[in-house]
Formats: C-alpha cells, sequence, structure tokens
C-alpha cells in the first residue's frame, strides 16, 4: 500500500489530529511517529477498531504509563464521530500547541478542551526572579546565616540561604562500574589498543595499555518528608538537592507525607525555580500528617525497581515524628535497609543539644539507618559530603 | 520471508508454536513484522516476554539469535569483536618478510579483513542466511546506559559500522524483539526506533489455554482452580499482600507440581503446602496464611462476576 493513498483522504489528517491531542495530553509524540501511525493503520486495515487501537498504540506510546491515556483519549477520539470532529477544526487554524507536561488524569479532558491556555504557562514565577539580592555579600554575613536555623529566617534571609545551599557542591560517593576505560593501569589488557600500538613496531607490542574499571556515583534515592513539621526544612532541603546532585546520571526522588509523590519529573528540569514550582504542583499533602510506613510500602509496591541492585544509596530526610503503627513502619524499613547499600537517615531535629530519637517512628528509624545525620543549617549541609563518604567507608 | 496477511494468520501461528497471544499483543507483532521495526515489550517478570520471541521463530521459521543483557555488557561483547590474537601472529609472520613503509601499509590492510572478525550476536543477525533471524535483545534494562547507543544504528538502520571495514547491513533484515523488565527507564532514543507494546498478565481464559496446553495431565477442574486461583492472587485485594505477584511460569510450575502430588482439587493446605513454588520470596511464602488461602478459595460466585 503507498503512503500516497492516505494523503488524499482523511485518514492522515485525522490520525495527526489525533497525536496532536495525544501529545496535549502530554504523550511524547514526534512527527516520524505520526507518519508511522498511518501505515501502521493502513497495514491493520480500518474495519476493526480493537486492531486500530492496538496499532496506533504500539506506534504512538511508548511508556507504561501514557497507556491509559493513549486508549481514553482513542475511546473519545475515535468511537465519537462528534468529537473528532470538533477537535479537528480546533486543531487546523490553531499554532503549534506545546505539550504541557501536567500530570493527572484531567490530562486527557485538558487534551480535549479548546486550546488557548497553553503555550502561555511558561514563567508564571517569573517575578521572583528580580529579587534584590545579588551574589555581592560579605563574608560576615555569610557566617552569621550559616549558623542560622532555618526556621528562624526572615523571608529575604531565607532566600539568600536558598542560594547558598545551591552553591554547596556534594560530591558524592561512587563505585567501580562494569565498564572499563583506557588507561595505563589496570588488570585486563586493552587488546584493541595492543594491537593498534603494535602495528606501528611491525607486529611486536611495546605498549601494553590497559583497562580500568571506570569509577560511577552511587544510585541516589530520596526520600523527602513534606509533613507540617518538616514544611520549612523541605522547600530548602529540596532546592539544596536539586543544585547539589544536578549532574547525577541516577537520583530519584520522592516526597512523603501522607502519600508518595514521584518528584523525579520535576528534578528533571534544569532550574531550580521551575523545579519547586513543579515540585509544588506535583504535592498534594504538603504540610500534613507523616505516614512513613504506608509510603514505605507504596514505595516497595510500585517504585521497587528504582532500588538499583542493592547498590542505591537512601537518604530518609525527616523528623522521625511519624503517625503510622510503629510495627509496620519497621517491616517497611527492614525491606528498605535490605535492598540498598546504605541507608541514611538525615535528621533536622538534631539541631537541638540532647536530641534521643525516642518517639517511636524516630526510634525505628534510628534502629534501622546506617547512620543519622544533621541536615538543620547550612554547616551541616557542607559536613554533610564528608559525612557522607566517612559513612560508605564503614 | 513467511509473511503473515492478518492479525488472525499470526494468533494462528503462535497458537501452533505454543504461544497463546492475546489479540492487542499479536496486533503489535504484526506492524512489527510489517513495518520492520524492532518491538520492544515490556512487563512484569514472567508474563512471557522472552516466549514469544522463541515462538515468533519457531513460527517464522528462522533461527533464535539471542543477546543476553547484564550490567556492563560492551560492544564488543554484542556486536563483534577483532581476533587480536590472529591478527598479532598474522603480523609477525609478514614481518619476517621485507620491512618499508609500504609494506606496514599492506600489513595493516591485511590485518583489518572480515576473517579476522568476530562475529556477535547483533552482526550474526544482520549476516544470517535466507530466511534472516530473529533477534531477541533481552532485559535491556539490565544494561548499564551507555550500552543503549550501541544498539541505536543497528535498531534505526540494521546495520553496523565498523571503522576498519566499513558498514555491514542486513541482507535479510532481522526480526528484532527487545525485552525490558523496567528495572529503568530506557533512553528515548531507543523507543523511538521501537514499536512498544506492554504485556500484561494474562487474563484468566487465556491462562487457562496455556495451563492446559503446557500442563496437560491436570484435570480440567483443577486447571480452572488453579487458573482462577493464580487470578486473583494478581488482584486486589489480594495482590497488596504480596510483594511479586506469580507470573505465567509459575501457574504452569504450579499445575506440575499439584499433578505430581495426585491433587484432584485445590485446598487450603495443599495451597500453602506448595507455595513455595508460587512465590520466591520468604516474606511471599509466609503471608500464603490458612485463612487466605480459604479466602482465595472461598466464594466460586464472586469470581464469576470477576472475569
Amino acid at each position: 500500500m503507498q503512503l500516497g493513498d492516505s494523503r488524499t483522504g482523511k485518514l492522515a489528517d485525522n490520525l495527526a489530529a489525533f497525536a496532536r491531542s495525544l501529545r496535549r495530553a502530554g504523550v511524547r509524540v514526534d512527527s516520524a511517529r505520526i507518519a508511522l501511525s498511518t501505515q501502521a493503520a493502513l497495514a491493520v486495515g480500518l474495519a476493526n477498531q480493537d486492531d486500530l487501537s492496538a496499532a496506533l498504540e504500539a506506534v504512538l506510546v511508548s511508556r507504561e504509563q501514557d497507556r491509559m491515556v493513549f486508549r481514553e483519549l482513542f475511546e473519545a477520539f475515535f468511537r465519537n464521530p462528534n468529537m473528532a470532529h470538533k477537535l479537528l477544526s480546533q486543531l487546523l487554524p490553531s499554532a503549534e500547541g506545546k505539550a504541557e507536561p501536567s500530570k493527572r488524569r484531567p490530562r486527557v479532558r485538558e487534551a480535549l478542551s479548546p486550546q488557548k491556555a497553553f503555550g502561555k504557562q511558561a514563567g508564571p514565577k517569573q517575578e521572583d526572579q528580580k529579587v534584590d539580592f545579588d551574589a555581592a555579600m560579605t563574608a560576615s554575613d555569610a557566617q552569621r546565616l550559616k549558623h542560622a536555623d532555618f526556621n528562624a529566617l526572615s523571608a529575604t534571609e531565607y532566600r539568600l540561604v536558598e542560594r547558598l545551599a545551591r552553591d554547596i557542591r556534594m560530591p558524592l560517593p561512587t563505585f567501580a562500574s562494569r565498564r572499563n576505560q583506557q588507561g595505563v593501569r589496570g588488570a585486563a589488557l586493552h587488546w584493541a589498543g595492543v594491537l593498534r600500538q603494535g602495528v606501528r613496531t611491525g607486529g611486536e607490542p611495546m605498549v601494553l595499555p590497559r583497562l580500568s574499571p571506570k569509577r560511577q556515583p552511587l544510585p541516589l534515592l530520596v526520600l523527602v518528608d513534606v509533613s507540617g513539621s518538616m514544611e520549612r526544612y523541605a522547600r530548602l532541603l529540596l532546592a539544596f538537592l536539586h543544585a547539589a546532585t544536578r549532574r547525577h546520571p541516577r537520583r530519584d526522588v520522592f516526597a512523603f507525607g501522607t502519600q508518595l509523590t514521584d518528584l523525579t519529573p520535576a528534578f528533571r528540569m534544569a532550574d531550580t525555580d521551575a523545579m519547586l514550582a513543579h515540585a509544588s504542583a506535583l504535592i498534594e499533602d504538603f504540610a500534613g500528617g507523616t505516614q512513613l510506613g504506608v509510603s514505605l510500602a507504596q514505595l516497595r509496591a510500585q517504585h521497587a525497581r528504582k532500588l538499583v541492585g542493592r547498590r542505591t544509596m537512601v537518604l530518609v530526610i525527616t523528623d522521625g515524628l511519624d503517625t503510622g503503627a510503629p510495627s509496620a513502619l519497621a517491616q517497611e524499613l527492614l525491606w528498605l535497609k535490605r535492598h540498598s547499600r546504605r541507608l541514611l537517615w538525615l535528621n533536622p531535629l538534631l539541631r537541638f543539644e540532647g536530641y534521643a530519637p525516642l518517639a517511636q517512628g524516630a526510634a525505628e528509624l534510628h534502629r534501622a539507618a546506617d547512620a543519622m545525620l544533621a541536615v538543620h543549617n547550612l554547616s551541616s549541609l557542607e559536613q554533610l559530603a564528608t559525612s557522607l563518604a566517612g559513612v560508605m567507608r564503614r | 520471508m513467511l509473511t503473515f496477511s492478518s492479525v488472525d494468520a499470526l494468533i494462528d501461528a503462535l497458537r501452533q508454536a505454543g504461544y497463546f497471544a492475546e489479540r492487542r499483543l499479536a496486533t503489535a507483532v504484526f506492524l512489527a513484522l510489517k513495518l520492520q521495526r524492532p518491538l520492544l515489550l515490556e512487563g512484569e517478570p514472567g508474563v512471557g516476554k522472552t516466549e514469544l520471541a522463541k515462538a515468533l521463530a519457531t513460527a517464522l521459521g528462522r533461527a533464535l539469535i539471542r543477546l543476553q543483557c547484564y550490567d556492563g555488557l560492551e560492544q564488543r561483547e554484542a556486536l563483534y569483536e577483532w581476533n587480536y590474537a590472529a591478527q598479532l601472529l598474522h603480523m609477525r609472520a609478514a614481518q619476517s618478510g621485507a620491512g618499508g613503509e609500504l609494506e606496514a601499509q599492506r600489513v595493516e590492510r591485511e590485518v583489518y579483513q572480515e576473517r579476522y572478525l568476530i562475529r556477535r550476536p547483533l552482526l550474526k543477525a544482520l549476516q544470517a542466511p535466507a530466511p534472516g533471524a530473529v533477534l531477541l535483545i533481552d532485559e535491556v534494562d539490565r544494561a548499564d546506559e551507555p550500552f543503549e547507543a550501541f544498539l541505536l544504528e543497528y535498531l534505526g538502520e540494521y546495520q553496523v559500522s565498523v571503522p576498519e571495514i566499513g558498514t555491514i547491513s542486513a541482507q535479510f533484515k532481522p526480526v528484532t524483539i527487545l525485552t525490558s523488565n523496567r528495572t529503568r527507564e530506557l533512553n528515548d532514543a531507543v523507543k523511538r526506533r521501537c514499536l512498544y507494546h506492554w504485556l500484561d498478565y494474562p487474563e484468566r481464559e487465556r491462562e487457562l489455554e496455556i495451563i492446559r496446553a503446557q500442563a496437560p495431565g491436570a484435570s480440567e477442574a483443577l486447571s480452572e482452580q488453579v487458573a482462577t486461583v493464580v487470578n486473583r492472587l494478581r488482584s486486589q485485594p489480594f495482590a497488596s499482600a504480596f510483594q511479586r505477584a506469580p507470573g505465567i511460569a509459575e501457574s504452569v510450575e504450579w499445575a506440575k507440581a499439584l499433578i505430581a502430588l495426585d491433587t484432584l482439587t485445590l485446598d487450603p493446605e495443599v495451597m500453602s503446602d506448595t507455595a513455595g513454588i508460587l512465590f520466591k520470596q520468604r516474606e511471599d511464602v509466609a503471608a500464603l496464611t490458612h485463612a487466605l488461602a480459604t479466602d482465595l478459595l472461598a466464594p466460586p460466585e464472586a469470581d464469576d462476576s470477576g472475569t
């Protein structure tokens, strides 16, 4: 069958309109896919709608999460001719509508509604940018802030601290990966290199290049408590973590209060402010109660695979004031500990001298965690990197 | 090449090869064959991703070439490698003749020839004789991210570039199946080149078919019970009691074990005795208590409405 056939009819138009509404619902579809979808539709034929749906799904969807959105949209689009018509008329005159990466099922509804707000939502936070702070600050000023507690900061100081926290880089522990790099040291010979050198000397290997394992940072999984008692810390810690681990190839971030929220998509944004804006949109249980046990159970059920090969470093950032059942929490923590290299508890309450983990949740965390580190002010954050390295050596 | 005129023909062919494909899956496979695109299959362990590739190879009458991925898999283990020892020997032999700049160039040309090339799965699949091969790239997610880059040229163009020789492209485009357990999200570059299908656990009827075919010794009543129980284990509220739901392989194994134990119908005792076949984790085995087993077996009418 020729591709040209489809161009004369309505099929290509319909499919393109469908693909674009998919795109508006947040499914990533490029134009090569759209062209392929026409071929796919012709290959299975248009007689059977179920087959057509399966065929288009195979071409246009490439993530498990997108399947349900696809099916709902397909349902609306191809089984309801009026809807397709309406959409088509909407799409034709409009300019390129950029994909809006909103995260919930309402996105299907959003994709089907008339588009006018799209493409304009780039920077609602923009006015925040012209804060009257620049990097010019005296050393003594910084010193005072370093030992300030975030809880007691005024709004302006708070912003300055945020900037400082962003500037601290966190060197994370590494492990020897299975991938090799060429060098002068190492256990294995780099045969291709030996040969290449050997050609010059007529088959006599004079230099022996070697292969040594490349080092990679450990995969990182961060669980941040966003419940009421952690409200002020959470925002700052998120900003800090985002900035400090920006180059980290493999980091997953979850927020938890009474439920678990995957913040990894927000963390993919390069700009910290954009990340914070996105994260606040994602988190629904901000400043609520704490159910660490429930959240961990959710992690185990849905995201267990984020714990890669038992070498993941897990950071739990919480004050340990948990309202769930301690026995369930202990169970989940045990599981988490078994599946990770190190389980670290970063506790802002450590700022109080003579703090002891007496609350039930805190006691369980204390028992399970490999170490408890302070994260309540800047100097403790600066020490975090060294403490992490120390804990990993143990 | 053997082709299928319709999705139904493909379903029949797969069935004859011992694979019971549901229609959406068969459509995706049909498209992969028709459009000559690689097919990426994702799904929980034990839903039959690898089996599909095997069955497809049988149905198409093609050889199955398998590349098992693992962390640290290198280009030289997946694509090709030079036979360094033979190359060095050749150079030594050539060197005993006259020397000179021209001579060195000649030796270098000779050394990088196809006969010193060791073919690894990807290259093998490209050079497979008619009717071509089925290449199974199993558990791509186990390999690390840099490895995916080695696959791109193959997946996009069905060719491999060897710098010293040139580009080797497929005489007969291999049917390519990639599987992933989704331990991590694959790179978009890989996904863009593939068709995609998410394999779910089978519905009860299809699982029953599979059990009947794979464990023919089981009585009809027993097969039905096994299919029902396993199906309910995977759905709420039971699923949340376990860390990992049993796959198809587990239910078939279980049916076989029950035959070996001369079981005619399931009861809670037998279930907790054989829990080690369904679940591979101590917590899960312990979680299948007598009470839970009774619940699982209990209301047949609720089950009818469920399926």
